[in-house]
């Protein structure tokens, strides 16, 4: 009896679900004019930027700003964030699948 | 069958094609043999089940590949049960060990260690103490780069039994080295008879490792070691020992809360433990008496940044369940705070530069301030030693500026506070207060850590914390501090007055004994005179040990340890000193007296039917004289509950948690502040209402900002100077008024607003003390000044003011990517385990019981239909006035014709057989129950199983009912009459059927009446004329639903958890309780958190079989042929793939220069 149930309720849900999927995928173009996103970066923003940047940097990247006994890639790619030198673009995706383009010295950080 | 059909009954194949023909047969790697000792082989369940079906004849076929399936499918003809059922595909995949939950939700891990914990208060609360040992096996692959090729070279060099040593080199054609054996080559070539060779296979080439005697070894690795370090390059990858300043995960189970794994720095030392500052044992959960902690450690740098950044201490201080600050000085380090800034502690230079020097190492600048006396000795005093923990160097730009009470703060008085409880600092400097658990521990939002978190930073707070371990444990292991038997020791006045105030006590419940022997106890609303009597008795004994307790404080000297210890807040209470000293208490069990285990009496020490204190398990003696027989007994009885409680809760909590966790756990902040599920359902269109993130929240309730404290700061950090100018009221006002409409639109309306009235306020007293100065007399000049000092404020302030308010309110936002609800979920699930062992069940009015903590969590999270105790508040149209509350909760309370009738009685004449009921007029009055005979035939007539008739029942005006039941034949009319007598008994003559019990509630203080109807059918409640129907509410959330729809259902999933949460003196911030209530009804109906609600609330398979029914949910899956676009957190983590959530709701892309136009070019070949 509860099984009939649930299944009616199941029924009509994936079907719209692959119909949105298919349409999202072409869909994602970039939202033009003004951009609705925070002007801060988030710290999930910055923590994927820094361990991108410091991935390059461990793998022999140039690094773009002056070093003062820096080793660590981490502690570099820090420096580089606060001199805002990150030669990276954050997409934000919004839910419906479009997208904002934002680049790294655009946004405010917040020191931490 | 048609294809139509199919389709009609959800089949996504042919159904033939559930017909099974062929069975899987999976390879060795899925049933692997094992190999026992002496050739024998033990083979896989699954072979073995296969070779039984290839044996069994036809008929029993069938079963044997059902179970080959399935182990559980019953039917086996052969009754002979087999020892263990072998296991069937099913049963791979089900339950905790299961695939799902034991292989791909969660795995097992390499880069990991295990040890016991121990303090060490010199480490910074961000570091932790990893043991050589262990430093040495775990390692990091470190690639290779201009930057650190010399630093690893040299760990080469060290090998792997040194420690700044590797274990590994990798080149990038994927062959390794193996250092703790010698390279390939010169193993092969110093080969020898006698060493013992594993071969491996790697990647397709063979790497020997070779043990060899160990005299030989150390010579021959180094110098393959140096070797190796020499010819080390960009781009390979050496396996190298954990070094100092290394990242690692640190974590103790159980993992309630995202607090319980957090990212450290390592610090390799010396021996065996894993060590970590004392302050950080509080997320953890974590003590000393033997604990065992997990550690991990990251292996790529990503995952590195992201520990740090997002895992790391101090980035988790305070906890997203209320902004609490939670990592925090505990224990030692309260207590010596508590000694040394206790207002007779002086030190003379020398004493005082040694203890400065204590917090740094003697490594950090230190400014001496100016001694508190000079003469006849230079002296310094203890606050003044926090003034230089606080801010130790003039050049240090903090200035920490609060005010709060401790726990001996008087009340009033404030800063003249006779206990020193009023804690003040301004500008750094600790003007008066002995410092304890509220200014410097743990669970607050005004303490001295957390307003150095939100005014300072990050850094400010770790730091001073790091300062106090070190000082704290330094000045408490040469002051000592310890607790002896004599701590104990009750003296001559303590033991009087204890034994005065038990006489006393005794003597009242005598009272209340005898009062009750004689019938004469003045009976509570809606409790019988037993009731009345225990809860009497229970609250004189519970003030009695209350007064025994105060007598045992007050006695105390002021240098006895453990009144210290719950001075400060460092450990134990009031209570438990008085227990050990003064007396016990009593004992209960259920919330009640000790039961009877005998006939009437709880032990056979004592009279049968006695209810004395002593015989009901009050413990008079303390922990010190000893208990005596029967004391101990009931001791243990009620220690027992506590042990039976824990643990029975534990796993009623842990599974509660789990399922707020699957329900929950894809639920994030998206760019466009709403709150969404995986597959895009919106939730919330703005998180919590307001869109901020409760681990920021500093205000009291989830307020963002705490103004008052706030503008007290701006006041203090930037004095009035000459130059500045003071406002009028009206001047500042207008100010105000500019710069708030000036504010864009990321503001929402309701943080202008309290911005806005709190500095109206503000305004509004300056304006009265003026007015107050300026009337008085008319030397404006002076006075006004005065008032300006009083509560003016200057352009500057008021501008810094407005200005931190709007930046700040705009980093307290929560940010895209958060996943709020697994943090939600956490937030409600953790407190959940605390609240064990507190037992008391009763709120509101005392009679009137109400399911609280867990089980009553559970019924709200469950969505259920029955609850325990389901209570309607009504409140009165005319709340005022006793006698309509009266008369209104004779109107709701179901009453049975056997409580308002004198008598029901046979009546048998010669005539005629009659039953006769004398309604109790006294009784119908005195409850304004308006009830007359005429009311009572109609009642009885519309009863439906009586079915008597309108000429069957006779009123008469004095409150006769004479009753002659329709059987004519004789012989049964006696049985007819009695069984008539019985059911007319329960004949409700008023009020509502479902409403056991109406409980008038009195509000002392406001002087109003509200009624508690114990019961459901809140519509007919609401509808009873004179009860205000707008304000009467339920806590039964399906009835809301039901009667006021989804909106009031969720609004009262909010409050009722809320509610429990109060009651237990746990604050959770409001939006988690949002987001639950609206996850609970997003769908348009209550779900409740269990398999079926969560079946309704997600799409995905994977994650549904992850949780519950794995079996059942994937058959169905295949039969209606579901898919699964692996969005959710679940699905993903199965899958092994990133999710989208947190630092994967985004994506970045390498800014490539754009090519510069060149000039020239290569001329065209063709022209």
């Amino acid at each position: 009896m509860e099984e009939d149930v649930e299944d009616k309720t199941n029924d009509d849900v994936p079907d719209t679900v692959v119909e949105e999927g298919e349409e999202e995928k072409e869909q994602q173009q970039l939202v033009e004019g003004q951009r609705k996103t925070s002007k801060y970066m988030t710290k999930y923003e910055r923590a994927r930027i820094l361990g991108t940047r410091a991935l390059q940097i461990s793998m022999n990247a140039p690094v773009m700003v002056e070093l003062e006994g820096e080793t660590d890639p981490l502690e570099i790619a820090m420096k580089e964030l606060q001199a805002r030198k990150i030669p990276f673009t954050i997409r934000r995706y919004l839910p419906d699948g479009s997208y904002e383009d934002w680049g790294v010295d655009e946004l405010i950080v917040e020191k931490a | 069958m048609l294809d139509e059909d199919c389709e009609l009954l959800y089949l996504s194949d042919r159904p033939e094609k559930l017909i099974l023909e062929d069975i899987p047969v999976p390879p060795m790697a899925v049933r692997p043999s094992v190999l026992v000792n002496g050739g024998q082989s033990n083979e896989n369940d699954v072979t073995s089940k296969l070779k039984t079906i290839i044996q069994k004849d036809w008929e029993l076929l069938q079963i044997e590949v059902a179970q080959y399936i399935n182990s559980d499918v019953r039917g086996s003809p052969q009754n002979q049960q087999q020892s263990r059922p072998l296991q069937g595909f099913v049963q791979r995949l089900k339950g905790k060990q299961g695939r799902f939950r034991g292989n791909l939700s969660g795995k097992r891990v390499e880069f990991t260690g295990r040890t016991v914990i121990s303090p060490d208060p010199n480490l910074k609360i961000t570091e932790v103490a990893i043991p050589i040992l262990m430093a040495q096996i775990l390692t990091y692959p470190e690639l290779v780069s201009n930057h650190n090729i010399e630093k690893l070279r040299q760990c080469v060099r060290n090998g792997p039994e040194r420690h700044p040593g590797a274990n590994f080199i990798r080149d990038p054609s994927g062959t390794m080295i193996h250092l703790r054996f010698t390279s390939r080559k010169r193993a092969a070539d110093e080969l020898k008879y006698g060493h013992i060779v594993d071969r491996h296979l790697e990647d397709g080439d063979i790497v020997l490792f070779n043990r060899q005697p160990s005299l030989h070894r150390i010579h021959l690795r180094f110098t393959s070691r140096k070797r190796a370090a020499d010819e080390l390059k960009y781009g390979h990858i050496v396996d190298r020992h954990l070094e100092d300043g290394d990242i690692v995960l640190f974590n103790r189970q159980p993992s309630l809360h995202r607090m319980s794994i957090m990212s450290h720095r390592a610090k390799i030392m010396p021996w065996r433990t894993l060590r970590f500052n004392e302050s950080v044992c509080n997320p953890y959960n974590a003590d000393f008496d033997g604990d065992e902690m997990n550690m991990h450690v990251p292996q790529t740098e990503e995952a590195r940044t992201e520990a740090l950044t997002l895992m790391g201490v101090q980035n988790n201080l305070c906890t997203p369940k209320n902004g609490e600050i939670l990592v925090a000085s505990t224990q030692d380090f309260l207590t010596s705070s508590f000694l040394i800034t206790r207002k007779d502690t002086f030190y003379d230079r020398a004493a005082f530069s040694l203890m400065c020097s204590y917090m740094g190492d003697g490594m950090e600048p230190v400014d001496l301030p100016t001694p508190a006396l000079i003469k006849p000795i230079e002296l310094w005093t203890g606050k003044q030693l926090f003034s230089v923990l606080v801010r130790p160097y003039a050049h240090m730009k903090v200035f920490v500026n609060l005010t709060t009470t401790e726990k001996s703060y008087t009340k009033s008085e404030e800063t003249m506070c006779r206990n020193d409880g009023y804690v003040y600092f301004r500008n750094s400097e600790l003007l008066c207060g002995q410092l304890g658990k509220v200014t410097l521990g743990n669970g607050n939002k005004d303490g001295l850590f957390s307003i150095l978190l939100r005014d300072y930073s990050v850094h400010a707070a770790a730091s001073c914390m790091n300062r106090l371990a070190k000082l704290s444990a330094r000045w408490i292991g040469n002051h000592g501090f310890s607790i002896g038997i004599d701590d104990v020791q009750p003296g001559k006045i303590l033991k009087d007055g204890k034994d005065d105030q038990i006489k006393l006590g005794y003597k009242a419940c005598d009272e209340i004994i005898q009062e009750y022997n004689q019938n004469k106890l003045n009976l509570l609303p809606g409790c019988d005179s037993a009731k009345t009597l225990e809860t009497r008795v229970l609250k004189a004994l519970n003030d009695l040990r209350q007064s025994t307790a105060d007598v045992c404080m007050k006695e105390l000297h002021w240098r006895n340890s453990p009144l210290i210890m719950s001075q400060c807040g460092s450990k134990g209470s009031p209570m438990n000193i008085s227990q050990m000293i003064a007396c016990v208490g009593q004992q209960n069990v259920n919330g009640q007296r000790a039961p009877n285990g005998f006939i009437d009496r709880s032990l056979p020490h004592f009279p049968k039917k006695s209810k004395i204190p002593a015989a009901k398990g009050f413990v008079a003696n303390s922990f010190y004289s000893g208990l005596r027989a029967t004391e101990f007994f009931f001791h243990t009885m009620g220690g027992r509950e506590g042990l039976v409680d824990t643990a029975v809760k534990t796993a009623d909590t842990g599974y509660m948690s789990r399922r707020l966790i699957k329900a929950l756990e894809d639920l994030s902040i998206q760019y466009d502040d709403t709150v969404r599920n995986a597959s895009g359902g919106v939730v919330q269109f703005i998180y919590g209402g307001d869109g901020m993130d409760p681990a920021k929240m500093e205000g009291k309730d989830g307020e963002p900002l705490n103004f008052k404290r706030l503008y007290f700061k701006i006041k203090a950090t930037c004095p009035r100077t000459r130059a500045h100018l003071n406002l009028s009221p009206e001047e500042a006002s207008n100010f105000v008024k500019e710069r708030l409409s000036s504010l864009d639109g990321r503001c929402s309306k309701k943080f202008k607003k309290s911005l806005s009235t709190f500095l109206e306020g503000q305004i509004h007293s300056l304006k009265t003390t003026r007015e107050q100065f300026l009337g008085e007399r008319n030397s404006s000049g002076c006075n006004e000044k005065i008032a300006a000092n009083i509560s003016g404020i200057t352009l500057q302030q008021l501008q810094a003011f407005l200005e931190i308010c709007i930046t700040r309110y705009h980093l307290k936002k929560i940010e895209a990517g958060a996943a709020i609800g697994v943090i939600g979920a956490q937030s409600i699930g953790e407190p959940g385990t605390q609240m064990t062992l507190k037992t008391f069940h009763f709120a509101g009015v005392a009679s009137m019981n109400v399911t609280l903590g867990v089980p009553r969590i559970k019924e709200i999270i469950n969505g259920a239909k029955n609850i325990s105790t389901p209570i309607i508040t009504a409140k009165l149209k005319y709340n005022n006035n006793v006698k309509t509350a009266e008369f209104l909760k004779g109107c709701i309370e179901k009453t049975i014709l056997g409580e308002v009738s004198k008598s029901i009685k046979i009546e048998l004449t010669s005539r005629k057989a009659a039953i006769v009921i004398k309604l109790d007029k006294k009784t119908i009055q005195g409850s304004q129950l308006g009830i007359s005979a005429d009311s009572v035939k109609r009642s009885i007539l519309q009863h439906q199983k009586l079915k008597l008739k309108d000429e069957h029942i006779h009123t008469s005006d004095d409150g006769k009912i004479i009753i002659s039941p329709p059987e004519t034949d004789r012989n049964k009319l006696h049985f007819s009459l009695h069984s008539l007598k019985g059911m007319l008994k329960d004949v409700i003559v008023k009020g509502l059927p479902t409403a056991q019990r109406v409980v008038i509630n009195h509000d002392e203080k406001k002087e109003t009446y509200e009624l508690f109807v114990e019961g459901t059918n809140l519509r007919a409640v609401m509808g009873i004329p004179g009860v205000d129907g707008h304000d009467t509410k339920s806590n039964h959330i399906i009835e809301v639903e039901g009667t006021l729809g989804i909106e009031a259902a969720r609004e009262c999933i909010i409050n009722e958890i809320q509610y429990i949460m109060k009651e237990y003196s746990m604050s959770i911030d409001n939006r988690h309780m949002m987001l639950l209530a609206d996850l609970m009804t997003y769908k348009g109906e209550v779900l409740g958190i269990t398999r079926f609600g969560i079946n309704k609330m997600k799409e995905s398979v994977l994650m549904l079989a992850a949780f519950e029914k794995t079996a059942d949910v994937l058959f169905n899956a295949s039969f209606n042929g579901r898919h699964d676009d692996i969005e959710g957190v679940g699905e993903c983590i199965i899958m092994g793939i990133p999710m989208p959530i947190g630092t994967g709701i985004l994506k970045v892309q390498q800014r490539v220069e754009p090519i510069p136009n060149l000039a020239y070019g290569m001329d065209s070949l063709i022209s």
